[in-house]
């Protein structure tokens, strides 16, 4: 053989180990994909309308909004990378220079002012209309700047902004009839919809023009829709899924001592609440010195130690998580309990009902809400109440509170969001529609509350927000009982997360264009 | 020809029963307190939103207008779309088919395996042998665990020491039939214990009956083996009560294995049916009985030319 065939053997074998090579880091390098286990499943598909978490956290996934929180609740750069409040009603946001939607077309000034105008369209029906206080008019000088006139200020239009039921929607293959939002998704954030299996699964892929610099770091993102808290401990185990959240801190627990799988509870300002129908003539709860002595005889402490094992901690009207002081002094908060049940019988013996007969709905789509009620059930024992849990499915609970105020007690759960007058706004049932089935409107709680939106965050917002406390005491129509605390589980060996120390806006997963997969 | 009469009129006899039952179903669901507008709107729902969702949806028509809507689409061919996804609801049903199909066939197989020899065995013992009591006592119990404490049982159990066994999730017998067995066994034997369970004492009973007849005794007589006694004369005479409990069963495994689909997250028809329901959307609910329906008369037409088959005496005639 001579030097020259020699040579072309050479290259030929140097050309094939280079192209094995090739597609073995090729084919490695394509298997970065997620695997999510979704305890639930999407309600709907319009980003602007759906009012569960189980559809935000999808969306958070695909859609993206103008502003971010970070997990000190402060509003940061989204799609917008900058804004300037020129006046108290008055915002100039500049929009992100290369942010895309996932079929190419830049993300215009023309998307946002549509997005938020479908928004306040009382025909999309979206709930988040209120939390943007009154537009006036938007304009769009230019295809990057989007100017916003309020009618009244509004502090917490900023971080309304930051939740993703105020993502930002491509306007114009809306209106060209290309895109159906109550069909499909199509944002600007990290991942894309490939396919979705009803109630089954959900394939994301990398959305190829997203303007995170080398992001996402995974290529796909797979979703499987789990529902049963130890199916999903299973499929942990079994490495079928990479990272899950948990409501039940007895699952945290059990995981807690399990190989390659960590817990980390995440703090939000979110909480658990209860309902009191303070409407109905058929409730006890119509009386208010009975709201009064159930608001003190609630034990809170021990719905945090029985039902959480201590992990989370008791919570206000207005969140606990933002530092502030508000209704810590009011006197079911701050009163040792042998005091506050000693004030609760005597209240029930004024109003004439010293063993009231209530009803207690906790619906059984979530097992968490069973154990509080029970917890609530033998501390409202102790007052003299006869309290009985009843346990509808999701549609009649919300039919039965919302919409019908058939009940007299019912716990739920209320989002925090990114500031602590956002939450606050909801005890005004002028302003909160869906509360006013059983919530009693008080013009003195509506006029502190309504002067609370146009204050800027300071000592004197925060001596309203004192003054809001003790008219939700007095009423004790909606009543905030502890923390809720986020655990979110994953494979240590199969996945590297990046979690917010708090979140404010449901967003669990907000860095999840950063996780990173490690098989 | 007479086989194809009978058939005919089987299914046109069918077909008036499943629209009576769909309308039934229809009625009934938009009694059930809260709609897809309280699920999708979630605890922001206002009067104001939930008549825009409910226009959106054509839920604000009167009831009578809706059903004449539904049933004209019927019969062409349309059995509406899920509120949640606005997408067919018969694509998803012919997806999740072969899902159900699978599940339901592993049960019977399951259900077969165990109940039958085991029934048999014990129709056949002589009266006081411990075999009797003992298949007796398997099938009381199987009939008393309700499946979806069974099923509970077994996914605590499973989910801590696999062994070897999947809990939930799916993946198709194409792409992978090891782990699709692994996934599929755990709610196959949750079906498959009431069944086992049922054509176990049905076959018992069967056996019995079958054992007291005088061709039995003329057999013994004639110094035949047990084993071909029963292989030649009791199988054949004591298997129409178990073709009928067989087939009623496997009915209702296709009817939508609702428990163990939605116990194991397995994709099948009876977990879409349950999400739709709780969804409160109202054509997946609706197809969903439509096709349960249908899967039943089916099945027991099928059951009825399977009588016919096993047993000459019995034609089609006396069936009816």
């Amino acid at each position: 053989m001579n030097i020259g065939s020699r040579f072309r053997g050479a290259i030929a074998a140097s050309a094939l180990v280079g192209s094995v090579i090739g597609v073995a880091f090729t084919a490695h390098a394509a298997d970065k994909t997620l695997v999510w286990g979704k305890p639930a499943e999407i309600t709907g598909f319009d980003v602007h309308v759906a009012g569960t978490v189980a559809s935000w956290e999808m969306y958070q996934m695909v859609y993206e909004t103008l502003l971010t929180a970070d997990e000190n609740l402060k509003v940061q750069p989204a799609l917008a990378e900058s804004w300037e409040q020129t006046s108290a009603t008055s915002y100039v946001f500049k929009l992100r220079p290369g942010a895309k939607f996932s079929n190419g077309r830049p993300v215009t000034a023309a998307d946002v002012a549509g997005s938020l105008q479908r928004i306040k369209n009382p025909e999309t029906a979206s709930y988040w209309s209120a939390q943007l206080g009154t537009i006036a008019r938007i304009e769009t000088p230019d295809d990057q700047t989007v100017k916003v006139e309020l009618e009244t200020p509004h502090p917490a239009f900023l971080p309304a902004l930051a939740h993703v039921s105020a993502a930002i929607l491509p306007i114009q293959e809306l209106k060209a009839g290309e895109f159906n939002p109550a069909k499909e998704m199509l944002g600007s954030g990290p991942f894309m919809v490939k396919e979705h299996k009803q109630d089954e699964s959900w394939s994301l892929a990398r959305n190829p023009y997203y303007w995170g610099k080398s992001l996402p770091v995974a290529d796909e993102l797979e979703a499987l829709i789990i529902p049963d808290d130890s199916a999903r401990v299973a499929a942990l185990r079994d490495g079928r899924i990479d990272f899950t959240t948990f409501e039940n801190p007895d699952i945290a627990k059990m995981l807690s001592s399990a190989a390659n799988i960590a817990v980390l509870p995440l703090k939000t300002t979110n909480y658990f609440r209860i309902d009191v129908n303070a409407l109905s003539p058929k409730s006890a709860f119509i009386d208010r010195r009975v709201r009064q002595a159930m608001n003190l005889a609630l034990d809170r402490d021990a719905i945090n130690n029985l039902v959480f094992a201590g992990t989370t901690s008791v919570d206000y009207p207005v969140p606990a998580a933002f530092g502030k002081s508000a209704c810590k002094a009011t006197p079911s908060y701050a009163l040792p309990r042998d005091q506050r049940l000693e004030k609760a019988k005597a209240l029930l013996k004024e109003a004439g009902n010293e063993h009231p007969k209530v009803t207690l709905l906790a619906t059984s789509s979530d097992p968490v809400f069973a154990m509080i009620a029970q917890v609530a059930q033998q501390s409202l024992a102790d007052a003299g109440f006869d309290v009985q849990i009843q346990q509808p499915p999701m549609a009649e609970y919300l039919k039965r509170v919302f919409t019908d105020g058939d009940f007299d007690l019912a716990i739920s759960w209320l989002a925090g969001y990114t500031d602590p007058s956002m939450v606050i706004a909801w005890w005004n049932p002028k302003f909160a529609l869906w509360n006013q089935a059983f919530q009693q409107d008080v013009p003195a709680l509506d006029n502190v509350l309504d002067q609370i939106k146009t204050m800027q965050d300071g000592p004197d917002r925060d001596a309203k927000l004192d003054e809001a406390c003790k008219l939700i005491e007095d009423g004790a129509n909606v009543l905030a009982l502890v923390s809720k605390v986020d655990y979110v589980a994953y494979r240590s060996d199969r996945v590297k997360l990046k979690l917010p120390a708090r979140s404010g806006s449901s967003n669990t997963f907000q860095y999840v264009a950063e996780f990173e997969p490690r098989h | 020809m007479r086989l194809f009469v009978y058939i005919l009129s089987k299914l046109a006899s069918a077909f008036i029963t499943m629209l009576g039952v769909s309308a039934l179903v229809f009625v009934s669901l938009r009694f059930i307190p809260g709609g897809y507008a309280d699920i999708l709107l979630g605890p922001f729902v206002t009067p104001a939103a939930r008549e825009v969702i409910e226009r959106r949806y054509g839920l604000d028509q009167p009831l009578w207008v809706q059903f004449v809507h539904w049933l004209v689409s019927l019969l062409h061919g349309d059995f509406g779309v899920s509120m949640v996804t606005q997408q067919p609801v018969i694509n998803e049903f012919l997806r999740r088919a072969p899902v159900t199909l699978e599940l339901a066939s592993l049960a019977m197989a399951l259900a077969l395996a165990i109940g039958l020899p085991l029934g048999v065995m014990a129709g056949s013992s002589p009266p006081g042998l411990r075999r009797d009591g003992f298949a007796r006592v398997i099938g009381a119990i199987g009939a008393g665990v309700p499946d979806f404490v069974l099923g509970t049982t077994l996914i605590l159990i499973f989910s801590v020491w696999s062994l070897w066994l999947r809990v939930g999730g799916y993946t198709p017998f194409t792409q992978d039939p090891i782990l699709n067995l692994r996934t599929m066994l755990l709610p196959a034997i949750t079906l498959a214990v009431f069944g086992g369970a049922l054509i176990l004492r049905t076959s018992r009973d069967a056996v019995l009956r079958v054992m007291t007849e005088g061709y039995i005794t003329a057999a013994v007589a004639r110094g035949e083996r047990p084993i071909d006694i029963v292989r030649r004369h009791v199988l054949r005479n004591a298997s129409i009560p178990v073709v009928t409990v067989v087939t009623t069963y496997f009915g209702f495994l296709m009817g939508g294995a609702v428990v163990a689909e939605v116990l194991f997250s397995i994709p099948g028809v009876g977990l879409y049916a349950y999400n739709g329901l709780q969804n409160r959307d109202y054509a997946i609910v609706e197809t969903s009985v439509l096709l349960a329906a249908f899967v039943f008369v089916v099945v027991n037409t099928l059951a009825d030319v399977l009588y016919a088959i096993i047993d000459p005496r019995v034609s089609v005639d006396a069936t009816r």
